[in-house]
């Protein structure tokens, strides 16, 4: 999920907190000290890496952005589940149409 | 003092359980999105939040800092916690199995028992501690690339093949066994060919905070 809120584009903590949130329709609330220690194993797993950093009303923001390496983890990730929908929705719709 | 700041030295303290390197980089970072987070008024952290920092801090402090790359060592340092957690459930096992016969000694008044097996708890107890902390030392260790971990482990699990002989009961020879062949594998993955590099002296520091 931290990769998929990264795919739109550089995202500081507090930003990828409020976009999961909103991909999960909050049904998953990231705390920041979960977040950071995910961040930091996307991080040495060179999945994500540090975009930039500003000061905004006199606090850091580290922004992180996708590696190419994380965009391919991400999408290789994306068709896994897209398969396994499609099969289920598949199954479903031969098993008398439960799916619609 | 404002709420605000109150509420920041609170996280601050609570940041300590985090590793020094850790706080150096990420400490103002963190503070930044747990203000951000914080509800208007809020002048300490809420309990779910305390949990949540205390446990990430300390996980980062053990958690093995090896690059995905080094496979093998990643599983030989997996490994060992689990073995870390198998010597653990013999440790309560076995204290419940002696308590419960200490008891029945009480019952039986055989006073001079009762105390022996006291002293067979308590030494019981802190050789399994000794264990479990070998374990999670061994684990953080070959986790940070140390050579001198790697053999310090491969003589420990020589020791316990010795120590395999001297168990009696059923249950203990089969946590014995479990743990050996959990060393065993451990230390088989730390001497692969692919793990050597890893071991090799560097000036490049690993990953993660721990170090």
């Amino acid at each position: 999920m931290i990769l998929t809120a990264l795919a739109k584009g550089s995202t500081h903590g507090y930003g990828i907190i409020t976009d999961v949130e909103k991909i999960s329709d909050g049904r998953v609330r990231l705390r920041p000290g979960t977040l950071y220690t995910a961040l930091d194993r996307l991080c040495a797993d060179e999945l994500i890496g540090v975009d930039r950093e500003e000061i905004v009303d006199g606090r850091l923001r580290r922004y992180y952005r996708l590696t190419p390496a994380g965009a391919k983890r991400l999408s290789t990730e994306a068709a896994r589940l897209q398969a396994h929908a499609t099969t289920a929705l598949t199954r479903l719709n031969l098993a008398g149409g439960i799916a619609t | 003092m404002t709420d605000q700041a109150n509420l920041e030295r609170a996280y601050r303290r609570l940041l300590v359980c985090y590793p020094r390197a850790f706080r150096q980089e990420k400490e103002e970072e963190i503070l930044t999105v747990l203000m951000a987070c914080s509800l208007e008024g809020q002048r300490r952290p809420s309990l779910a939040a305390s949990m949540d920092l205390i446990t990430s801090g300390l996980w980062m402090r053990v958690q093995p800092c090896v690059p995905r790359s080094v496979g093998a060592v990643r599983a030989a340092v997996r490994l060992m916690y689990v073995g870390a957690a198998v010597t653990t459930l013999s440790l309560i096992l076995a204290i419940f199995s002696l308590a419960y016969r200490g008891r029945s000694a009480a019952t039986l008044r055989l006073a001079g028992r009762s105390q022996s097996l006291l002293v067979a708890i308590t030494v019981g107890v802190v050789g399994g501690l000794v264990v479990i902390s070998l374990w999670l030392w061994m684990a953080r260790e070959n986790g940070r690339g140390r050579n001198w971990a790697r053999i310090l482990s491969t003589v420990l699990v020589g020791l316990a093949t010795l120590h395999l002989f001297g168990n009696k009961g059923l249950v203990e020879v089969v946590f014995a066994m479990l743990t050996w062949l959990i060393g065993l594998a451990a230390v088989w993955l730390l001497w692969r060919p692919t793990s050597s590099a890893f071991f090799k002296p560097r000036s490049v520091t690993h990953v993660g905070y721990n170090a």
